[in-house]
């Protein structure tokens, strides 16, 4: 991971007088998933689609291996087919006219394969997805999670370096979608490939991802992990679009300590330089314990409402600090009503950007 | 490797290739046109020397009768025809009447059929003295004539139901668009069928059927076959049968004609925009785009009787019309007491060996195969430049494309006719300004079916393509003509179909050596016996028909391939 094959730098795209990327810079290291996440109309599609080529840009740079693919001081642009890139489409893209053979032979007929290069190749690809009792049927009289399944051995016959997938479990039903992230995973780690991958779903960025980039309105709002992003969110929107947690109001009064609105002072982390003007905190909702432990911060509270989701049960407990949502696991369940101690630990009391 | 700044030179050179190419066929007869319908001195100047606007003046000073007769006939014909759409487009959207997919299929046949044929058919039927409605009310011991189709009302009768066919489509298309919950929700707080219908459907297609009213209205003020054949033995003129006639008299007076032309186009094109504005706004879509699964009302026994009105539907329309002319077309003399038929097959002979009606059939199908062949590949590459490329000034291009549309066929004949009289270019009088014409006035209809099918592909399938490696000519060899196959084939129907039976701009623009069919027709219809015109007008339906079923066939074959 220590090789950068991607080069994102200052990257801008315009759609008219509206800027869908503002400036957005990044690298994505070789053999890593690399995952955008954002609302819609964030610019990570687009993003994604320019470094496809399949998107103009009007300002920054793209380098793909240290070669310029796009460059708007140079005035160059590579056409998309010799980026040497390949892509997932939301839609799948299956061509409908094709049999899943065919379909995924394409790139290879395209690189001039030898007959039995192509033969071994697909049959290859189709093994890794499962679908290679399905090589000659008609692409149009597949499934969704099947023509999902082709679009991926499509994307992969050719053995390209860099993978580009846009939403491409989207469309798939809930139960479909968690499977086919367990073998996304795998299937990158097992060859190699390095991705950059576009969601709306937090859940699915976390899961998958070495490393997520949050967006917002065109621009990058924080680059980590999937640990740092879900215990160190560095803004609100980021506590808020990804997980769920409490957000506090108050003010900052120098070092770790923190002023909540009610009087109570919460020892607080920050994942950025505190500058002093800092009046929200972030609490996880799945970190709040309810009853004391020792070097937490203590708020006393009650039991407002109990709702019982099955993997977990959701209180909201009104506090000294206002009304928090806590999330626990289904045991030792609580009356509504019943007096409590909220409890969590400075670690998990993160101090947002103003 | 591609630098940016040639590309943009190149997009521009093209852009002003096709506007300029475009422009030229479709923009300049109308400019000849304006120029001519301000001559005042001698109508066959060119260039004209004395201008005024006396033709305009003419229009109301002379010719109201006109005016009075055209709108008269538009507005009944508007009012039947919306009457029959609505009727027909809720039966077969919102009820469970009994063979729906069937019946939904044969209400396109009155439009494939054309206003000539049905205007040939329903003067043998309800012609006075000899048509078949009144031979039979005489047989049956009546004295006079109880039906006259050379009226008003029979024109306007003809129109609705040859050229109404667009109110059905239109109206159902609203109808389907509307969430049947809607419905529902009435039914569960208690109301009626009928009650349901009046309160939540009525007003909630409203919209939909006063859109469509004022788009039929505009068809019917251009309509021309109709008229020109039930109109001129009833000496009823309307605007287009008078523009017609005043090219015939001697000296043939074009400015006069070019007034009433473009005076006729402003209103027509005022009340597109009109329709045009109304859809875009958005007041006028019903509810949402979405489609829904039709859940049709249960009509129990009724539905037999709402079966009834449509089979009653087609039988005026498709069924007596074909009849008639059957069997017109196959005695010596027409007559529908069968004791006294003298059956023969002579008339088709006739057609058939008669020179100048043969070369006139022979001329509408090479036309039809010239014009279909060259026109959809000009077509494509138009489309792809309108909703596919970047190019600056798609939008411009698209507009012109589009405008033939909005201008009455026989208008742009004569204007086409004004201008290549006028050109030195010899191809006055020879098939190839037909040819040139038929192009120009299929742009909207051609463009608009092969739109229709490139904006159903999704893009990404062409992006696929380019991201797995291949060339923008290997992509549309593998991926995107492959995909427009099928709809390439139905618009290079559609458009054959359209040339076989064109008669609007034919009837300017046909020359003593370059018959086509259509005009032929009318010719035999004033002057040599039905009999002989039936078989004719049998013989371009079969032609028409035939591409029919082709069109269907494909229709069938693509639907199942694209889901």
């Amino acid at each position: 991971m220590s090789v950068t094959r991607i080069e994102v730098k200052d990257l801008i795209v315009r759609y008219g007088d509206q800027v869908a990327v503002n400036g957005v810079s990044f690298t994505v290291g070789r053999g890593e998933h690399l995952t955008l996440l954002g609302p819609s109309g964030c610019g990570k599609t687009t993003t994604l689609r320019a470094i496809a080529g399949l998107e103009q840009p009007s300002g920054g740079s793209i380098r793909i291996d240290g070669q310029t693919m796009y460059d708007s001081t140079e005035r160059r642009s590579v056409q998309t087919e010799q980026r040497g890139v390949s892509m997932v489409f939301q839609s799948y893209a299956i061509w409908p006219h094709m049999s899943v053979f065919d379909n995924v032979a394409y790139g290879l007929r395209v690189r001039k394969q030898s007959k039995a290069d192509i033969q071994t190749n697909v049959e290859r690809a189709l093994d890794l997805v499962q679908m290679r009792h399905l090589a000659d049927r008609g692409a149009s009289k597949l499934s969704g999670g099947q023509q999902q399944r082709v679009a991926l051995a499509r994307a992969i016959a050719f053995s390209p370096t860099v993978v580009l997938f846009d939403e491409p479990l989207s469309n798939l039903d809930a139960k479909l979608r968690a499977e086919m992230r367990v073998e996304l995973r795998e299937l990158q780690r097992r060859l190699g490939i390095t991705a950059v991958y576009v969601t709306h779903d937090q859940e699915e960025a976390l899961a998958i991802s070495d490393r997520v980039i949050v967006m917002n309105v065109g621009v990058i709002e924080q680059i980590g992990t999937p640990e740092e992003i879900y215990n160190r969110p560095r803004s609100r929107f980021v506590a808020d679009f990804v997980g769920s947690a409490n957000l506090i109001k108050g003010k900052w009064t120098g070092d770790d300590l923190f002023l909540a609105e009610g009087g109570v002072t919460l020892k607080v982390v920050a994942s950025h330089k505190p500058h002093g003007r800092e009046t929200e905190v972030a609490v996880r909702t799945a970190y709040i314990e309810l009853e004391p432990r020792d070097g937490d911060n203590q708020v006393p509270g009650k039991v407002r409402q109990r709702l019982f989701h099955g993997d977990f049960v959701q209180y909201v407990i009104d506090s000294a600090i206002g009304p928090l949502i806590v999330r626990r696991p289904p045991i030792n369940l609580l009356e509504e009503g019943a007096p409590v101690t909220v409890s969590f630990s400075p670690e998990h009391c993160v101090l947002l950007e103003a | 490797m591609g630098v940016l700044r040639p590309r943009i030179n190149g997009q521009a050179l093209t852009t002003l290739a096709v506007l300029g190419i475009v422009g030229f066929l479709v923009l300049l007869p109308m400019i000849f046109l304006v120029e001519e319908s301000l001559n005042v001195g001698d109508p066959m100047a060119f260039p004209p020397v004395e201008f005024g606007i006396a033709n305009y003046i003419a229009i109301f000073e002379e010719d109201f009768k006109t005016v009075w007769n055209t709108l008269i006939i538009a507005v009944m014909a508007t009012v039947m025809a919306i009457l029959i759409g609505f009727t027909l487009a809720w039966i077969l959207t919102r009820t469970n009447v009994p063979g729906r997919e069937k019946l939904e299929r044969l209400m396109e046949l009155p439009y494939y059929m054309t206003p000539l044929v049905g205007a040939l058919a329903w003067a043998v039927i309800a012609g006075p003295k000899s048509g078949f409605i009144n031979q039979m009310w005489k047989a049956v011991g009546g004295t006079n004539d109880i039906a006259d189709i050379y009226t008003h009302f029979g024109i306007a009768w003809v129109m609705a139901l040859f050229e109404g066919t667009v109110a059905f489509v239109m109206i159902s298309a609203s109808m389907k668009s509307m969430d049947p919950a809607l419905e529902e929700s009435a039914r569960v707080m208690g109301a009626s069928k009928l009650r349901t219908m009046l309160t939540v459907t009525l007003p909630l297609v409203m919209p939909g059927v006063m859109g469509a009213s004022l788009f039929v209205f505009a068809e019917m003020l251009g309509s021309f076959a109709a008229a020109l054949v039930l109109g001129i033995p009833g000496r009823i003129y309307v605007i287009t049968t008078a523009i017609w006639d005043s090219t015939l008299a001697y000296p043939p007076d074009y400015g006069r004609a070019s007034a009433m032309g473009l005076s006729l186009f402003i209103v027509m094109f005022a009340m597109l925009t009109l329709y045009r504005r109304m859809i875009r706004r958005g007041t006028f879509t019903t509810i949402s785009g979405k489609a829904f699964r039709p859940r049709p009302m249960d009509m129990g026994r009724m539905a037999w009787v709402l079966f009834s009105v449509c089979a009653l539907y087609v039988a005026l329309a498709v069924v007596f019309p074909i009849a008639a002319l059957l069997m017109t077309s196959l005695q010596r003399f027409a007559t529908v007491i069968l004791s006294q038929a003298q059956w023969t097959f002579a008339n088709y002979e006739v057609a058939l060996s008669l020179g100048p009606v043969r070369t006139a059939l022979f001329n509408s199908i090479m036309l039809g195969l010239g014009v279909a062949t060259v026109g959809v590949v000009i077509m494509s590459l138009l489309v792809w430049i309108i909703y596919r490329s970047q190019l600056r000034g798609r939008g411009a291009i698209e507009y012109l494309v589009m405008f033939p549309q909005a201008v009455p066929r026989l208008v742009f004949g004569l204007a086409l006719l004004w201008a290549w009289l006028n050109i030195p270019i010899g191809i006055y009088g020879t098939l190839w300004l037909l040819a040139l014409a038929y192009f120009t006035v299929m742009l909207p209809l051609g463009v608009r079916t092969l739109a229709g099918v490139v904006l159903q592909i999704d893009k990404s399938l062409e992006e696929c393509a380019r991201v797995c490696g291949a060339s923008w000519g290997y992509q549309m060899r593998t991926v995107t003509l492959p995909l427009l196959k099928p709809g390439i084939l139905a618009a290079w129907l559609l458009i054959f179909m359209a040339c076989v039976r064109e008669l609007g701009a034919s009837a300017f623009l046909m020359g003593p050596n370059a018959k086509v069919i259509a005009p032929s027709i009318v010719n035999a219809f004033a002057t040599s016996g039905t009999e002989l015109t039936a078989a004719m007008a049998l013989i371009q339906t079969f032609t028409v028909i035939v591409a029919l079923v082709i069109l269907f066939r494909v229709a069938r074959g693509m639907t199942k391939e694209l889901q």
